[in-house]
């Protein structure tokens, strides 16, 4: 019975998608908003990556939302594993020869990667996001490398905070400077160096930081349950 | 201009500040909340006259709509924004001695990014920005619903968020379409494009739409996870979640139809879906014996029912009797269920027939809860005696055979809901209790937000003119999309 | 051919979606549950992806090659639906490690994950 119902409903979306669809031509030019950002965004924002302009610049409210999402998804998980006193720590088994010496050379070269993509979000392919994955993945390899070891999570949650609150001061910097929330008020400078671009390099690291410690925390508190 | 976006970065920047203020103090985290909202309180406030004589627009970054988000500050959104500062506010002071066990930073927290995120759902002119805000509620209400980490608390929250992220899905897949047809997101400039488009495939979207904001909002048949969510949770979410998160969702509901698609004819169906919502409601918390936050919460299922039937009426009367009928929703159940919270924690058990001769153990606590089921069930003088009389004259001035049969559906469910709440007084007032225990009075952190919105509700009920300004006002901007599209984007 | 090559992103994200969606609504597991959301997700984002694709045209990154290239506006996608995915990925992340430690906590009260077996809170 369930099935059936799950069937007929699957099949009526299908239908409906189809039919708007057919609507959509794939391929071909029907980009509406898109065009301003493409032709003036270097000009108006400095960012060669116009993806990172529109993510910062043109819909920098949107990713502020996104920030405060993944926030409140890592205070859920916190607060659904959350324990008082944590108990005896099973014993496990040590991690293989390899992953611990890999562990030990690859950590500080991931960091770097992270941080390299989150500082040049503004040139290539990347940004805060990206960065900030990243860095939760070095994070992974510690723990597949030590296992039992518990991380300090006050720092990391600092370590959030901090980066959240630096984008907030830095839009109502855009108030008291320009008048807009979020607004730019530091010079675009020359497209293609890293020093350009106005707030954005400011908002990307910041970001990065964020989601680098908040996804740190969340594989943390998935790793320690036991 | 600058008031409007500080609105939202106030609890948002609160919400940061807390685990840095938590190296300091522990304990100074369950302050920052009230006053975090005590400033939201007061800019909203400061903010409806200006409202009142003019909408205001403001952009975020500088560009000009519709290249960048834009804020629209109507008459509604700043309605629904005060509503939301107040109730959270006193819910926030309810909090601080009500919250004792767990990590009660997080709770202060994730409370915050709740509000934060509501009133970035009703202010906001953009629709992808609207998803976001609305991700937002949706997430700190999973959580917060979990928060007890006891056995229903954490299936209610499971169920909860499936069935919110298949609405998120859809609300996402009608953005995607949208986009796709008009290459725009700002909600002024598809409102302005949407004749180019076949009436097939508006309709599609529009139905994606409703199915997936009416998840949040909690009509038939999306609404199977409410009962468990708003029984589970700590009784000021509980408050929080039907004051303000299902009210988001039918504001986004009426958003979409009203001003994004044209729609004329179609709200009939919007009336039906409503009146089924409601039926089933009421008659699902008449057969509650047992668990009285469980009837509270399908009580406020049939509100949100009666909510989107006048919604649908299509009549300027009846938007203005819908956005009536969800303010006093809004305060009476906030009342009505910080009220039961402090009632459950003295007593220890849920059922009803628990609560005997509590009217004399608990008599301010009691007086509150009775004054707000009167205003919900729509006695004169309350509040809800006038929104009840505007959607029914509403109904009624259209003259079709239809809505009438529908207002007669409508005044039983109300005779239904006069029964079950009766019941309850009469278990209040009228049984002796049969324990010897002394039950005390809630403490003053509670008495006193509870003794607040009582008041708003005598004080609506007897001068409703100092609302009526801005539900008119709501209403005609609801109706006249010519207005929004104007205000947004400048004359054409 | 040429139908086949204009539609099969859309098919495919359509397809996920489909598959995702069903999975949520017939499976019992916890787990496969949440996986359904995953391919729920997945589907969307190739959809939007696909939407703002035009023919002919590269990534939407002016380096110094595609600045000095010549007149007209540089010959790249739409960034929007790529900005829009970005912070739907964002969500999509959170509410899975939400969904994943609300379905942790389930397991530790009920022992099971079978949906079918946890009716705790009754009718």
């Amino acid at each position: 019975m369930r099935r059936a119902s799950a069937l007929v409903l699957l099949l009526v979306l299908a239908a409906g998608l189809a039919v708007v669809l057919a609507k959509i031509p794939f391929g071909q030019d029907k980009i509406g908003v898109g065009n301003h950002y493409i032709e003036k965004g270097v000009t108006e924002t400095g960012a060669t990556n116009i993806v990172t302009s529109v993510v910062v610049s043109y819909r920098g409210f949107d990713t502020l939302g996104e920030v405060t999402v993944l926030f409140a998804a890592a205070l859920g998980v916190t607060t659904l594993l959350f324990v008082e006193r944590p108990q005896e720590r099973k014993k496990r088994e040590p991690a293989s020869l390899i992953v611990a010496t890999g562990s030990r050379l690859l950590f500080p070269l991931i960091i770097l990667f992270g941080i390299y993509i989150f500082l040049h979000g503004h040139l290539t392919p990347g940004g805060g996001f990206q960065g900030g994955a990243v860095i939760a993945s070095g994070f992974l390899l510690l723990y597949l490398a030590r296992p039992g070891q518990t991380m300090r999570r006050k720092n990391l949650s600092a370590a959030e905070s901090l980066g959240g609150l630096v984008f907030v001061v830095v839009g109502l910097l855009g108030i008291v400077f320009s008048g807009y929330f979020l607004q730019n008020f530091l010079p675009k400078g020359h497209p293609n160096l890293l020093l350009s671009a106005g707030i954005i390099p400011l908002v990307y690291i910041a970001i990065g930081v964020k989601v680098g410690s908040e996804l740190g925390r969340i594989i943390g508190d998935l790793v320690e349950r036991d | 201009m600058v008031i409007a976006p500080l609105l939202i970065v106030i609890p948002l920047a609160a919400a940061f500040l807390i685990p840095l203020l938590e190296f300091v103090s522990s304990k100074a985290g369950k302050y920052v909340p009230p006053l975090a909202l005590l400033a939201n309180v007061v800019l909203s406030a400061v903010l409806i006259p200006q409202v009142l004589a003019a909408p205001i627009v403001v952009s975020i970054g500088g560009w000009k709509p519709p290249i960048c988000i834009n804020l629209t500050v109507g008459p509604l959104g700043i309605l629904l924004a005060a509503l939301i500062s107040l109730v959270s506010f006193l819910t926030a002071v309810y909090a601080v001695g009500y919250i004792k066990q767990g990590p009660t930073g997080r709770y202060h927290m994730l409370f915050l990014l709740l509000v934060a995120g509501a009133t970035g759902v009703v202010l906001t002119g953009d629709i992808f920005n609207l998803f976001v805000f609305f991700e937002i509620l949706c997430i700190s209400s999973y959580a917060l619903t979990a928060y007890n980490r006891n056995k229903e608390g954490t299936e209610a929250a499971f169920k909860y968020l499936v069935q919110g992220t298949i609405g998120s899905t859809l609300i996402l897949i009608a953005i995607a379409f949208v986009y796709g047809l008009f290459g725009t997101l700002n909600m002024a400039d598809i409102a302005s494009r949407i004749s180019s488009a076949e009436p097939t495939h508006l309709f599609f979207i529009l139905a994606l739409f409703i199915a997936g904001f009416g998840v949040e909002a909690a009509i038939f048949p999306l609404n199977a996870w409410l009962p468990d969510a708003h029984s589970s949770a700590p009784s000021s979410i509980s408050a929080i979640l039907s004051g303000i998160a299902i009210k988001a969702g039918v504001y986004a509901i009426a958003r979409t139809t009203y001003t994004l698609f044209d729609t004329s004819g179609l709200t009939i169906i919007v009336s039906v879906v409503g009146l089924a919502t409601l039926m089933i409601g009421e008659i699902s918390a008449y057969r509650q014996r047992d668990d009285i936050k469980r009837m509270l919460a399908y009580s406020s299922i049939g509100h949100i029912g009666l909510i989107v039937f006048a919604l649908g009426i299509g009549t300027y009367a009846g938007v203005f009797g819908s956005l009536f009928q969800l303010v006093n929703h809004a305060i009476a159940k906030a009342v009505l269920f910080l009220v039961v919270g402090y009632m459950i924690l003295r007593v220890g058990s849920k059922k009803l027939s628990a609560f005997e001769g509590l009217g004399r153990q608990m008599p301010l606590s009691s007086l509150a809860f009775a004054i707000a089921i009167f205003s919900l069930v729509g006695l004169p003088p309350f509040a809800g005696f006038m929104s009840k009389l505007s959607i029914v004259y509403a109904a009624v001035e259209t003259k079709q055979l239809l809505l009438l049969v529908f207002v007669a559906i409508v005044l039983l469910a109300t005779v239904i809901e006069a029964g079950y709440f009766f019941r309850l007084i009469q278990t209040l007032y009228f049984r002796q209790g049969v324990s010897e225990r002394r039950i005390g009075e809630a403490p003053l952190s509670a008495l006193i937000p509870v003794v607040v919105l009582t008041l708003s509700i005598l004080v609506i009920g007897l001068c409703p003119q100092l609302i009526t300004p801005l539900l008119r006002g709501g209403a005609e901007e609801l109706l006249n999309r010519a207005d929004y599209i104007r205000h947004v984007l400048g004359p054409l | 051919m040429d139908a086949l090559y204009n539609s099969m992103y859309y098919v495919g994200a359509g397809a996920l979606i489909l598959i995702g969606l069903y999975m949520v609504l017939v499976k019992a597991n916890l787990i496969k549950i949440m996986l359904g959301i995953s391919f729920m997700d997945t589907g969307l984002h190739v959809l939007l992806i696909a939407i703002g694709y035009v023919r002919g045209r590269t990534a939407p990154i002016l380096s110094q090659a595609l600045l000095e290239a010549g007149e007209g506006p540089p010959a790249v996608v739409d960034p929007v639906p790529q900005a829009l995915v970005l912070t739907a990925i964002v969500i999509g992340v959170g509410v899975l490690a939400l969904g994943l430690s609300i379905a942790v906590k389930v397991y530790e009260h009920y022992g099971t994950l079978d949906a079918g077996r946890i009716k705790g809170l009754k009718w």
